[in-house]
């Protein structure tokens, strides 16, 4: 006997998709490699001098060498372990934030809704680059600041979509029926609603991500991001003085990195949105 | 004989999706006689919209396509047209009318402008004509005002001026052929009736040809001159419409005919289709005592034994919001001091057009919505200001049915978790095994398949999960349901299967129901004492037989002149 | 409306209150003292207090909260630690350049990204429509420094078309300066721009009330650019009007990247030399015009959608 679960559905369905699919599997190299990075396996040399003075890319450094010699590949591996480590952490604080206060928002309305509308708008009216720029130069230049002041600023439109959402999901039947049969607040909302709107959060997850890679480029430009390691946005830093000497290769080796990364996550993004929320089915 | 003005000759459409090919009109044939109107009938998803569709040209391309057969229009197969001469053809001589007038017209548009467009792009007129023209339709039309009410914008009028306006709009270029698909099923009963009645009038004015899709046969009986049944994709049978109301010939029609309830006396239990058809669409002999007419007053069954519930002057009021801080500045009274008693184990009908209050009534007699005066008096406890444990153990006795079964089962929960949630969250049942036997005997009373138990809402039909939804509201073994319009969203042939087992479990577990719904012979079936609401008041009250012979309101009697007769009435 | 207007104007106190607070919170609490990072390493604590009192941080932090308010109703934010001019000053001076930039870059922009939806809707499913969106996801996602380090190597050191650094007051003296800016961001914005109104395009398309307008007579054009864009117009004003606040920070990659003096700039400089009012005064001003404009949006809302009533 075949049953299925709309989650089990959404899986066939993006399953059957190809790019989905490629997207996924680069999602999974790229975090595969963030984690061995991490752990000490690949790119543990990325600061040792191992060839000449901005070497162009060959059969020995595939991406060349940068001013000081050191591997252009190692430092891409490097900076992708920075990449997904923002990605994943701001994700990490960035959603439970927006989808409690949003959940809570919407469930219970009243002076919650009032008060959480409140903090939301008062957030969301300072453009996200100022909140972020002052974040990080409060709390001082580094990683930490950027997860914190990513983290800050990626859960207001979130919170705002769960909030309508679950307004909307609370009028259904189906929840008034678990009222019927004498379910509590906590049981509407945690059983019956939230499974109903989690796919957003999913969908939503996959900007996030990406959203954090990019905003985490140009805060490291800006001298906000990781400090005396090498991250994306530090080696396209560097590329603003290489260019005009011909060494193009810092630059394209990083841009191709966050190029793969944000496309996957994009394509995936849509794919995900495709499948979870059949109502969009055919567009 | 005279080659009729529309002949659809073969036709076979297919859809085209991921999941495969799917048949949705299969080999079908039929004809249109100028000036004649043709009622095509049948359940949803049995193609007869999609037929519409495929007249009008407007299948949704890529997935809909026309795989044979023709559809002769004068003479001139409309398949063989391209885009620019089918679109000559759209809202000037062949024109439409959609069932949703909520939505179906431009929602930033006056609707005045809306009816001028179809006059500029057919007829040459310039803005001005074309406008005054509107006006006159909508005169014609009978809009009121309408010089007015050609600036207003759509969300402006009530559901039945919206349906009028696409009226105007189909006729405005006095079309030989006008399409209707169920222009009707989203009014109010009184609306149904006089929308209807323009139809024909304006059919016969102009002299055109009609086609009538509905699933309700009774709506044709009244309009059509020939009826087409459609089922599962084809033509099961076509005939006159005396022919077929005298001697439906295909046991699904004479299901179909069968299982509406009227407002005279009707079997024990409603008919159904099953009764005449298997599933494979063999004939059935109906037992002679299925078809026995029975006079509910006389069954022991219905004696009532005391008071069950009593609604002492109840008033439920939703506050407006206004002002500068958006305080409550006045009351929408939903409810207004409505007052009655429900025998245990009878059935109490409350009817009423849509926004009189019954619905909010149903809530509020449940504490779902808080009641703002008057008592709620429940097996001679006051339930009114009862909270937390005291109102949780309540919810026990009384439960509700909803009215759309699509919304109101959980689409991420398997029919075992929905049915196992009131155990757990009552505390009953040891185990989950226990309490999984135990949703497995209520399916198996609701004529679900207990196999089906691991499955998800959206795997089953429409009928199927509003059983899904009986048997939830069963588990706790309920003494009292609120059944708040659960056949309207149904098909009439699964209508009357579900209305027949709401009268079994009533029946089984001696239940009391109050049976919400704007359907006046749904109710005279099912219900022992009648209350008729309007405004938020019950304007009249009593047995339903009484009502129904001798209303005494004008307002009664307005709701009861305007059913369908479920007969042909011009021969 | 009046009425409306005035709630809505109301309601942005706590608002400004709650941005004043988070403002007050980064810079005043979090932070720490500023002095020694203003006087340097060989500062006396005589002058440390001087200029303490100077710059008001020894008043309770209750009073130092209500200085952040104050500035955000009245506008005067003092003085810039750097530059020691009034701050609404230099943003007067400031505001031309960057508005040089990002009006026009933003209105052809916006135009150009509605056109192209509109294409892409009508060829939706087809190679055309296919190509787009594949253009548009590739386009956004390489990084705005990428777009802006290439396009000014390129066609402004390689190919010299362009002035590279610097800005002239005066039409149409800084057109120069502000071309390959505007056509970077112009490029910029066209992938996310093309792909929201292309999905609120086509959401419009599976409506009802265009199956009314086929059932009419009406070409698919027609449909197209009366009826559907008529309606899609209500979400794209919103997601227009809500980013021009945005416009008046100005740009501040490609500010700092072309040397222009506008706002955006003169943020990163603030920033840099940790110029503490000049921050917290754009961050306020961005938010009160945020506010403003969001607004605006809700007022726009009753002239694109009849349903929408304001009370």
């Amino acid at each position: 006997m075949k049953t299925n679960s709309l989650w089990v559905d959404a899986f066939r369905r993006l399953s059957r998709d190809k790019t989905a699919m490629m997207s996924l599997v680069i999602v999974i190299i790229f975090s595969v490699v963030a984690i061995l990075s991490w752990m000490g396996i690949l790119s543990a040399g990325w600061s040792q001098e191992v060839g000449g003075s901005n070497m162009p890319p060959s059969a020995e450094f595939i991406f060349g060498t940068d001013l000081f010699g050191r591997s252009v590949f190692d430092k891409v591996i490097h900076g992708t372990q920075i990449a997904m480590s923002v990605g994943l952490v701001t994700s990490l604080i960035a959603i439970p934030i927006g989808v409690v206060l949003g959940a809570l928002a919407g469930y219970f309305g009243g002076w919650v809704d009032d008060l959480i509308t409140w903090f939301y708008t008062t957030f969301s009216s300072i453009p996200n680059i100022m909140l972020l720029i002052s974040i990080t130069m409060i709390l001082g230049k580094g990683i930490f600041a950027v997860y914190v002041a990513l983290g800050a600023t990626g859960w207001g439109s979130l919170c705002r979509l769960i909030r309508g959402e679950v307004m909307k999901h609370k009028e259904r039947e189906y929840v008034q029926a678990a009222g019927a049969i004498g379910g509590g607040h906590m049981r509407k909302l945690f059983i019956h609603i939230l499974p109903n709107v989690t796919h957003l959060v999913i969908i939503n997850a996959s900007l996030q991500f990406q959203t954090a890679i990019k905003s985490e480029v140009i805060l490291s430009y800006l001298g906000l991001g990781v400090q005396g390691e090498p991250s994306w946005g530090t080696m396209i830093d560097d590329a603003k003085l290489e260019l005009a000497r011909g060494v193009w290769w810092q630059l394209a080796a990083s841009t191709l990195a966050m190029f793969l990364i944000v496309l996957a996550f994009n394509l995936l993004g849509d794919a995900l949105r495709d499948a979870l929320d059949p109502k969009l089915k055919g567009k | 004989m005279t080659t009729p003005l529309l002949s659809v000759k073969n036709l076979t459409v297919d859809f085209h999706t991921q999941e495969g090919v799917t048949r949705a009109v299969n080999n079908i044939s039929f004809d249109i006689p100028a000036g004649k109107t043709v009622g095509i009938v049948g359940e949803s998803g049995s193609g007869k919209s999609v037929t519409s569709l495929a007249v009008m040209g407007l299948l949704q391309k890529p997935a809909g396509k026309v795989e044979s057969g023709q559809i002769l229009f004068n003479g001139n197969d409309l398949l063989l047209n391209n885009e620019d001469q089918m679109r000559k053809i759209r809202g000037n001589e062949i024109s439409m009318i959609f069932q949703e007038p909520m939505t179906s017209l431009n929602p930033v548009f006056k609707v005045g402008a809306q009816i001028a467009e179809v006059l500029t792009i057919h007829k040459n007129m310039n803005k001005k004509q074309a406008w005054d023209r509107a006006v006159d339709l909508m005169n014609q039309v009978g809009i009121p005002s309408p010089a007015q009410s050609a600036h207003k914008y759509p969300h402006e009028m009530s559901g039945g001026q919206k349906q009028r306006v696409m009226i105007a709009m189909a006729i405005a270029n006095e079309p030989k052929l006008l399409i209707a698909d169920e222009p009707t099923t989203a009014l109010d009963v009184t609306i149904q009736k006089q929308v209807i009645e323009l139809m024909m009038n304006l059919q016969q004015q102009y002299k055109m040809s009609m086609m009538f899709i509905t699933h309700d046969l009774g709506v044709i009986g009244d309009l059509a001159d020939d009826v087409v049944v459609m089922y599962r994709s084809n033509i099961v049978e076509q005939n006159h419409v005396k022919s077929i109301y005298e001697g439906a010939k295909h046991p699904y029609t004479k299901g179909l005919l069968a299982c509406r309830p009227n407002l005279g006396a009707n079997p024990r239990r409603l008919l159904t289709v099953s009764d005449f058809m298997n599933e494979e669409g063999k004939e059935l002999v109906v037992p002679a005592e299925r078809l026995t007419v029975y006079d509910k007053e006389l069954i022991p069954s219905h004696q009532g034994e005391g008071t069950l519930l009593e609604i002492k002057n109840l008033t439920t009021n939703f506050p407006i919001k206004g002002g500068l801080f958006g305080r409550t500045i006045d009351h929408v009274h939903a409810v207004n001091d409505v007052s009655f008693k429900i025998q245990k184990g009878k059935t109490f009908g409350l009817v009423g057009e849509s926004g009189c209050g019954k619905t909010t009534l149903g809530r509020t007699i449940l504490r779902l919505i808080e009641p703002s005066a008057g008592n709620i008096i429940y097996n001679g406890q006051d339930i009114t200001n009862i909270y937390g444990e005291e109102l949780r153990l309540l919810r026990r006795k009384m439960q509700i049915i909803f009215q759309d079964p699509y919304s109101s089962l959980n689409p991420r929960m398997t029919v075992g978790e929905i049915l196992a949630e009131p155990l757990i969250i009552h505390g009953i049942g040891n185990s989950k095994a226990a309490r999984l036997d135990m949703a497995k005997e209520l399916m198996d009373k609701v004529g679900l398949k207990v196999m089906h138990l691991n499955r998800y809402p959206h795997e089953f039909s429409g009928g199927q999960r509003q059983r899904i939804c009986i048997a939830r509201a069963l588990m706790l073994r309920p003494e009292f349901v609120v059944c708040d319009e659960s056949v309207s969203a149904l098909d009439v042939s699964i209508q009357a299967q579900v209305l027949n087992l709401l009268l079994d479990l009533q029946d089984e577990f001696k239940l009391t129901y109050i049976f919400i719904s704007h359907d006046l012979s749904v109710v005279n079936f099912i219900s022992d004492e009648v209350a008729v609401m309007y405004g938020g008041k019950i304007v009249e009250m009593g047995a339903a037989s009484k009502i129904y012979q001798n209303p005494s309101m004008e307002y009664t009697k307005s709701l009861l002149s305007a059913i369908p007769k479920g007969q042909p009435k011009h021969f | 409306m009046t009425r409306y207007i005035l709630r809505r104007l109301i309601y942005t106190i706590p608002v400004l209150l709650g941005v004043s607070l988070i403002i007050f919170i980064l810079f005043n609490l979090v932070s720490g003292d500023p002095t020694a990072l203003l006087l340097g390493k060989n500062a006396t604590a005589k002058q440390m207090v001087e200029l303490r009192e100077q710059l008001g941080l020894n008043k309770s932090l209750w009073l130092q909260y209500l200085d952040v308010v104050k500035s955000a109703f009245t506008f005067d934010f003092g003085r810039s630690w750097q530059s020691k001019q009034e701050i609404m000053h230099m943003v007067k001076m400031g505001a031309y350049p960057s508005l040089a930039l990002s009006i026009p870059a933003f209105t052809i922009s916006t135009i150009l990204s509605i056109l192209i939806s509109l294409v892409v809707a009508f060829y939706r499913g087809k190679g055309i429509d296919l190509f787009i969106r594949i253009l548009c996801i590739a386009g956004m996602s390489i990084s705005s420094l990428v777009y802006i380090l290439v396009f000014q190597w390129y066609f402004g050191y390689y190919l010299g078309w362009f002035e590279i650094s610097g800005f002239e007051q005066g039409f149409p003296n800084f057109v120069p300066y502000v071309a390959l800016p505007a056509i970077i961001w112009i490029v910029l914005s066209l992938g996310p721009d093309v792909r929201f109104f292309r999905t609120i395009i086509l959401d419009e398309i599976y409506q009802d009330y265009v199956r009314t307008a086929r059932a009419k007579g009406l070409g698919e054009k027609t449909i197209l650019l009366k009826h559907v864009l008529r309606n899609a117009m209500i979400p794209i004003i919103t997601y227009v009007v809500i980013q021009i606040p945005f416009l008046i920070l100005g740009a501040l990659l490609l500010e700092s990247f072309f040397g222009i003096p506008g706002l955006g700039g003169m943020t990163l400089n603030a920033l840099n030399s940790s110029d503490f009012p000049v921050v917290k005064a754009m961050a306020i001003l961005s938010s009160v015009a945020y506010i403003l404009f969001g607004l605006l949006t809700d007022i726009l809302y009753t002239v694109a959608d009849p349903r929408v009533k304001l009370k």
